[in-house]
């Protein structure tokens, strides 16, 4: 039996051993090519590029506008820039600094109300245009004509960027009267604190606001030619 | 002797395999674990068989082939009809593979004993 067995056996053997090489190689090249993570590594660095090239064609505009644009455009277009939020600002204003509730929420009460949301941020944010601010951020993310404050699952987005919270919000406008347009008797602010919901109104003389930095989009609006004077 | 040929042509596949630019699509891996794993259960049974003294070349050799292809087909059967037989494929090889390893490990500690 073993003198034309063994023979079998090793052939037997071998193909064990092709079959345990290939099984072998095969999942390394899997390893190897673990797609997702390579897929999100790729798009990190497409990101990055992205934006290293965004700030150099910005940088580029910038130069051209200064270069070609005589002194009155020029002074015209900075006017312009700042209103539009495009470009860093300082002064004086109020820091206000909101968290989420600390309080523990009682059995059959809706947690939602001990949170921040959007709707809390806007009317902090209306209260305080109401009160004369000229620059608001939010997070450090300027707020133009063009931005949102919208709630995103259980953190808020601004200009396109999420944030959850702490958040901050700085007010360029006189620093008196933007905390009392907080605090008055009836207003955002004891309506915040009733739900426990930890705000602070910092007064400072000097701070800066950031430009806003996004891209504007302009798909569907054209400019309509205006023959005589506005009305 | 015979554990000479088992090892001899171990390292002749493990070579070849190596060497050969063969490379199985990541897209069969189901099969081939299944069928890798019938024919390692195969071999611990011969083994186990040629420890009893009940070793037989024929039912050997028909065992490692079909049970390998068997595994390998009824799991692509099973991709038909979604029953997920590579689990059941794995669980059952593996459990006598271990019961096979064990068996062999008692008989070679009584053949020492003796």
């Amino acid at each position: 039996m073993l003198k034309q067995g063994r023979w079998a056996i090793a052939a037997v053997s071998m193909l064990l051993g092709i079959m345990l090489v290939g099984q072998y190689k095969m999942t390394q090249s899997i390893a190897e090519s673990n797609i997702h993570l390579q897929r999100t590594g790729d798009l990190a660095r497409e990101l990055t590029a992205a934006e290293k090239e965004g700030d150099e064609l910005r940088q580029q505009l910038e130069k051209i506008q200064k270069g070609d644009a005589s002194a009155s455009v020029v002074s015209d277009i900075n006017l312009l820039k700042q209103r539009a939020g495009l470009t860093d600002v300082t002064g004086p204003g109020v820091i206000i600094t909101i968290n989420d509730s600390k309080i523990p929420v009682k059995d059959n009460e809706n947690p939602n109300l001990y949170l921040i949301h959007d709707e809390d941020l806007l009317r902090v944010l209306n209260e305080l245009r109401a009160g004369g601010a000229e620059a608001i951020a939010v997070n450090d993310q300027r707020l133009t004509g063009t931005s949102e404050v919208r709630c995103a699952g259980p953190t808020v987005m601004v200009n396109g960027k999420v944030f959850g919270p702490p958040f901050v919000i700085k007010a360029i406008g006189d620093p008196k009267t933007l905390s009392a347009a907080l605090t008055m008797r009836g207003g955002v602010v004891e309506s915040l604190k009733y739900w426990g919901i930890e705000l602070k109104i910092q007064e400072v003389d000097q701070m800066i606001v950031p430009a806003f930095n996004g891209t504007f989009k302009e798909d569907h609006l054209k400019v309509v030619k205006q023959g005589g004077d506005k009305k | 002797m015979m554990y000479l040929f088992i090892v001899g042509g171990l390292v002749v596949g493990i070579i070849i395999g190596v060497m050969s630019p063969l490379e199985i699509p990541p897209v069969y891996a189901k099969y081939t674990s299944v069928a890798l794993l019938a024919a390692l259960d195969s071999v611990f049974g011969g083994t186990r068989a040629a420890l009893e003294r009940i070793f037989n070349l024929s039912i050997f050799l028909t065992g490692f082939f079909s049970n390998s292809l068997l595994a390998a087909l009824l799991v692509f059967l099973g991709n038909f009809v979604g029953i997920d037989l590579y689990y059941v494929a794995l669980i059952s090889f593996g459990l006598r593979l271990f019961q096979n390893t064990a068996a062999i490990r008692r008989l070679l500690l009584s053949r020492r004993t003796k």
